[in-house]
């Protein structure tokens, strides 16, 4: 670096760092649990290699822990990714990826399928999910009277949404009681019991919207200007925030469908990548999502393993972690503006 | 050349533009006056391409709206501040017009550096934002502006939030860079400074624009106090540069 | 001189050695392996007799040991606290940790249906090759005595578990015919102190049906699809039950703070002294222990002052 020049504004050295930190969670994610596997086994398991797991262990391997790393991490970059991009859009480093009404709306989507669906509730189920999240966020842009509201006007439309969505799910739980526990496993989320087909719808969405997000990244930083200076810079922001408001919501949506609630992950993995980092670019998006991917993974090790035989809920975890790093957040914006 | 024939801009059947026509020669500095609402920064947006229009706004005789190459910068009155970034970060985005987004090249890099240092803020590189004072924020907004190696360059109201040290090094700085050849046009409600430095005034008032020309000669011109309805009176000091303050209206019972 | 014996002795010995081959000896009813069984709605295949058994269902556990399949049960889940003798641990029977179950290398889980996940988890423990017995509540008598047949066969109990079965339908009907009275008896039966209650549509709600009470949650039956109204403390006061049933005593609710309730002091059941505090647990175990229950209110009911 020549004296008179300024850094970097990113490198690909750190993507590739928070991919590597990804790949080690995989692996200890699968080696560990209840029953614990021999990481070589492992590796070679995987690779198709001679002398790899045989029998329950292989099938312990290929059928349970694996679809239920490969869930958390999508979950993990999904939640983590579409919180960076909903704190820039709205300008808020507080921002979550449930802001717009998204949890709620599934919730109560979820709750209408188990009260009033018979037959195969199991595939129906991540459906109404998934739809009752992304109708509640477009409920939001009608509420907030126009597509490209501004940001707090759609903060307060999505508050007024979530809370509706939530009294409804409320009113229909206490008619029919035999529908508390379903409700209540299905915020509990996916992640204990994952298989491969919960993989495969997930993973498909989400890497979809993933991908458009991180296709947008730099120019995502247009938003951090005001829109004049956007425009001048030949970006539309309206534009931009309704494609990565739309991808934002797809990952939610899909994340809660397939793993309930967890919190947490979507506020403090984006500090987390942009602390570390000391920039505040959207290149860090892709970082943020393999970071995300990390967390959850290893968020749901502590999980499985740290009250052996019992599991902790992973959203435990995840506020255990959070909400003190919300306060060294907090702590920090305090100290900067002084 | 920028040349502005007939342009109407309408905000929900409301005509906010009504027929304006302008010409403002390169490399000047023109300064928009006129009380609140007459249409001062929906001008300014509509040249960036943020409103639809009729007319025609033309650069070197191709229309902006459909030639997207002209380098123009616009520096806010209120900047949005992106939390927990640096200055050195804020001020490359600008350089997102030359080199792309999400791209920084080394003379990208040399440029933004020479920047910093031309604006006294070097020092102040990893300090974050939304940490400076008005004064230095002003300066970021000028320089990200300015690595953008605009041909013409809006300012809205840059002096508004400053105190008379900054507004005057602010101006002065607009000033070099006008000598480098760009357009400049600025929003300014201290007329006084305005005529200072713009050599030409373009007055507005309701959408329309009463009068525009040599600072001198507008500032002298009745156009100018009615379009504040009398409301203002123009001075001139010893060395002839005008003064214009706000004159308080006579009681006439 | 023992020609005399032979032919008495020559019947003796026929006759035990001809013994096990009559009709209602075990070994004719003995199950064949392997088994292809229904329960809980669903079809569970078992290759052999099951000598590792993991329950994951408090009344599963008690009906296994009650029909003699005791030893060939692993491990139970950490409700399972009658009998003493079974082997308790820490797995949940509602929260089912499928890596933990596999550890134990179990060759027979049975599983509640309305624990968390339930059919998920048993997707996962078949696709390890290990069968899974569903449970579900039963809704009357009957369904539960053919849950603890069902049990039987599956662990090679069958003679066994219909004498269970036989002897709780007896002692049922004698402790009802005994206790059946035939004055007009209204009760309210308390899930918590927010007046969560069961209407007659429940298993609960029938067990109280069957000695003729009057249920005053039947009015609320609208509330809730499944039977488990709220009850408003004002319905509860105008409805004035004779007989309060307590099923919240462990968390603390007692005559004495029913009593202490405002405006609950002037209800019957309370003036009456009719407020029973109902054991834990045995309300909610349809295994064997169902006849404690039914000898459990009919003891309340001979003490009732009307």
């Amino acid at each position: 670096m020549k004296q008179n020049q300024i850094d970097r504004v990113w490198r690909w050295q750190i993507t590739a760092s928070a991919a590597a930190a990804l790949l080690i969670a995989c692996l200890l994610g699968v080696g560990f649990g209840p029953v614990n596997l021999d990481f070589g086994s492992i590796i070679r398991t995987l690779l198709g290699l001679p002398n790899g797991l045989e029998n329950e262990d292989r099938t312990l391997l290929l059928e349970l822990r694996l679809p239920r790393v490969v869930l958390g991490a999508l979950v993990g970059a999904a939640l983590a990714t579409s919180g960076a991009v909903y704190q820039s859009v709205f300008r808020n480093p507080l921002a979550d990826p449930y802001l717009l009404g998204v949890a709620s709306g599934a919730g109560l989507g979820a709750t209408i399928a188990i009260t009033n669906g018979g037959g195969d509730l199991h595939a129906l189920l991540p459906i109404f999910a998934f739809l009752g999240g992304v109708l509640a966020v477009a409920a939001t842009f009608l509420v907030a009277g126009r597509l490209f509201a501004d940001p707090s006007t759609l903060l307060l439309a999505g508050i007024a949404v979530g809370s509706f969505a939530t009294a409804f799910q409320t009113y229909l739980q206490q008619r029919n009681s035999a529908a508390l526990r379903p409700v209540y496993s299905w915020i509990l989320g996916e992640l204990t019991v994952a298989n491969w087909d919960v993989v495969k719808w997930a993973g498909f969405y989400i890497l979809i919207a993933l991908a458009v997000l991180i296709r947008i990244s730099k120019v995502l930083d247009a938003l951090m200007l005001s829109d004049e200076e956007a425009y001048s810079l030949g970006v539309s922001p309206q534009k931009i925030r309704m494609i990565a408001v739309a991808a934002a919501t797809l990952a939610t949506a899909t994340a809660v469908s397939a793993s309930g609630l967890i919190g947490f992950v979507g506020i403090v993995v984006p500090h987390l990548v942009r602390g570390l980092t000391k920039r505040a670019t959207n290149r860090s998006l892709l970082s943020i999502a393999f970071v995300g991917a990390a967390f959850l993974v290893i968020a749901d090790l502590g999980a499985r393993t740290l009250l052996s035989p019992a599991e902790l809920p992973i959203g435990v975890i995840t506020a255990f972690v959070g909400a003190p790093f919300f306060l060294f957040v907090l702590r920090a914006r305090n100290r900067g503006s002084q | 050349m920028i040349n502005i024939e007939n342009l109407i801009v309408r905000f929900d059947n409301a005509e906010v533009l009504q027929s304006i026509n302008l010409d403002i020669p390169e490399g000047t500095w023109s300064c928009l006056v006129g009380p609140n609402g007459a249409g001062k920064t929906t001008l300014l947006r509509t040249m960036l391409g943020m409103q639809p229009y009729s007319g025609s706004i033309k650069y070197n005789d191709r229309e902006i709206a459909k030639n997207k190459s002209l380098n123009i910068a616009f520096v806010p009155q209120r900047p949005s501040i992106p939390a927990a970034m640096s200055v050195a970060e804020y001020v490359m985005l600008g350089r997102a017009k030359l080199d792309g987004w999400g791209k920084e090249s080394a003379h990208s890099r040399n440029i933004v550096h020479e920047m910093l240092e031309a604006t006294q803020l070097l020092g102040m590189q990893s300090q974050l934002v939304n940490t400076l004072s008005g004064g230095e924020m002003q300066r970021v907004l000028i320089a990200r502006a300015l690595v953008q190696e605009p041909e013409v360059m809006l300012l809205d109201e840059p002096t508004s939030a400053l105190d008379l040290h900054h507004q005057i090094s602010v101006l002065n700085k607009v000033e070099e860079i006008k000598a480098t050849g760009v357009t400049i046009i600025s929003t300014m409600h201290d007329i006084t400074l305005g005529a200072m430095y713009a050599e030409r005034i373009i007055i507005m008032q309701s959408g329309r624009v009463l009068l525009d020309g040599e600072s001198h000669a507008v500032i002298h011109s009745p156009e100018l106090r009615s379009a504040f309805d009398d409301r203002i009176s123009v001075h001139q000091l010893e060395n002839g540069r005008p003064v214009i303050i706000a004159a308080k209206r006579e009681l006439t019972i | 001189m023992f020609k005399r014996f032979t032919r008495p002795t020559a019947l003796l010995v026929a006759a035990l050695l001809l013994a096990p081959l009559s009709p209602v000896s075990a070994a004719s009813t003995a199950t064949k392996y392997p088994l292809i069984i229904s329960s809980g709605g669903y079809s569970t295949t078992i290759a052999k007799k099951p000598t590792r058994i993991i329950s994951l269902s408090p009344s599963a556990t008690e009906s296994l040991f009650e029909i003699g399949a005791g030893k060939q049960v692993l491990a139970v889940d950490s409700y399972s606290n009658y009998p003493k003798s079974a082997p308790i641990t820490d797995l949940s029977a509602f929260e089912p940790n499928v890596e933990a179950i596999i550890a134990l290398k179990p060759d027979l889980v049975v599983l509640s249906v309305d624990a968390m996940k339930s059919m998920v988890v048993k997707e996962a423990l078949e696709k390890l090759k290990i069968p899974v017995l569903m449970e579900k509540a039963p809704e009357t008598l009957a369904q539960a005595y053919k849950e603890i047949e069902v049990l039987g066969e599956v662990t090679d109990h069958t003679s066994e578990a219909k004498k269970v079965t036989f002897k709780m339908a007896a002692l049922i009907k004698s402790i009802i015919n005994r206790t059946k009275k035939t004055v007009k008896i209204t009760f309210f039966h308390e899930l918590d102190n927010t007046l969560y209650s069961v209407t007659s549509d429940t298993f609960i709600g029938k067990v109280y049906k069957d000695f003729g009470l009057i249920n005053i949650a039947d009015k609320a039956a609208g509330a809730d699809s499944y039977g488990y109204p709220q009850l408003s403390a004002e319905y509860l006061l105008k409805a004035d039950p004779d007989v309060i049933f307590l099923a919240d005593a462990e968390y603390g609710e007692s005559a004495a703070t029913v009593k202490a309730r405002a405006g609950w002091s002037g209800i019957t059941a309370v003036t009456k002294k009719n407020v029973f505090a109902l054991p834990n647990d045995i309300p909610s175990r349809w295994g064997p222990r169902l006849v404690d229950f039914y000898r459990y209110v009919a003891a309340c009911l001979t003490k009732v002052k009307k």
